[in-house]
């Protein structure tokens, strides 16, 4: 089980979600781990991803023009909590709908799109090649 | 269900040492979800489940079915997780090509697991603070905003870019102050760690570690101790234990 022990001490500080959420599940597991094609011939499945309930990163100017916002609103409106509205969005399955991919490879960046993560404005660090080939 | 038809074929999560049975009535990928067993050979057994090929897989439930099997695993023994959407044509592959081929390398990487597991910390900004502390830090910023922020929006377009790409790369610059304190604390405890690409614009620290799972107290007590001092700045998340699934390395060989 991912849940188990509590933080130690009281309630500030760090946090146990359980159980481990959908989009942690997607950072994790599609650019992650043994490439089994690396190794045997495998039969390969449609990967279809449908109604990823993932966040969308909109990248660059429209993220420049929101922070201009944010902080222009700051003392206007600092009780008001304002979420990222414009900023992020459910995917539905419309973008998602890929018929049966060439590749599994091929749907695992197709979702990495969705999420944004293949933007690259803003890495600061280039882990990608710590996911294999190391 | 026979497993050599055309249409089945065995979904492979990942790989185990022998003596590693899979939980009764545990259920993985499909619609419906199929029983997870193992495939064993050798000093190794891989953790299956049957799979038909004419029906897409890819659905919510399918990767977080792949992650539930090898983090549940990983919380009791060592595991190499594969990449979600491994499919073998039947288990005799699974035990002949996957098992027996690379059986030595399989049980050392297992090995060198042992008594380890994974986990992930991730803390995000809390935005309204990130933003007054940046703005207090720096007068350039400051200055802009209160320029152009009586304007017209209309009026203000380049500059209201400007302003917001100076935050942006302000909270990138503290993203990586934060992810080095951060990764000092955890490297007094972890004996590995992973520095992930962050995947929201307010991401603070997003960090793998391979720790003995005895150690997780002492994981919690030092993330604590730094996430104390960031209290209403950054909220902090540990997930695990998780499978390894940042520190296994696929081999290619034919790669250059």
């Amino acid at each position: 089980m991912t849940t188990a022990v509590q933080p130690s001490g009281g309630g500030t500080g760090l946090d146990r979600p359980t159980p481990t959420g959908l989009a942690d599940v997607i950072d994790t597991i599609l650019d992650k781990g043994l490439v089994i094609d690396a190794y045997v011939r495998v039969s390969l499945v449609g990967i279809e991803l449908l109604t990823i309930d993932a966040r969308v990163v909109i990248a660059s100017v429209d993220t420049y023009l929101r922070f201009a916002d944010a902080v222009n609103r700051l003392d206007i409106s600092d009780t008001q909590h304002e979420g990222l509205p414009d900023l992020i969005e459910d995917v539905q399955s419309g973008g998602a709908k890929a018929k049966t991919k060439g590749a599994l490879e091929a749907a695992g960046d197709k979702l990495h799109d969705l999420l944004g993560e293949d933007s690259g404005e803003n890495r600061q660090r280039a882990a990608r090649d710590r996911g294999e080939g190391v | 269900m026979p497993e050599t038809g055309t249409d089945n074929a065995v979904y492979v999560y990942g790989i185990v040492p022998a003596d590693v049975e899979s939980e009764p009535d545990t259920h993985g990928v499909g619609d419906p979800p199929q029983l997870v067993k193992t495939v064993r050979r050798g000093d190794l057994a891989a953790l299956v489940s049957s799979i038909t090929t004419d029906s897409p897989l890819g659905r919510p439930e399918d990767l977080a079915a792949h992650a539930a099997v090898l983090d549940r695993t990983a919380a009791v023994a060592p595991v190499l997780p594969l990449r979600f959407g491994a499919v073998v044509t039947d288990e005799r592959s699974v035990a002949e090509e996957l098992l027996a081929t690379h059986h030595d390398e399989f049980a050392e990487a297992l090995g060198e697991l042992a008594g380890k597991a994974e986990y992930v910390l991730k803390g995000r900004y809390v935005e309204e603070e990130i933003l007054n502390e940046i703005l207090a830090e720096n007068s350039e910023l400051s200055q802009l905003r209160e320029a152009i922020r009586d304007k017209p929006e209309d009026a203000t377009r380049n500059e209201r870019i400007v302003l917001g790409e100076g935050i942006n790369n302000a909270i990138a610059a503290k993203r990586d102050a934060d992810t080095r304190t951060m990764a000092t604390a955890l490297a007094d405890v972890g004996s590995m760690l992973n520095l992930r690409e962050p995947t929201h614009e307010v991401d603070a620290v997003h960090i793998a570690c391979l720790v003995e799972t005895a150690r997780q107290a002492d994981l919690e007590a030092a993330i604590d101790r730094v996430a104390r001092g960031w209290t209403g700045r950054v909220e902090v998340r540990l997930l695990g234990p998780l499978a390894p699934y940042d520190f296994i390395v696929t081999h290619t060989e034919e790669q250059a």
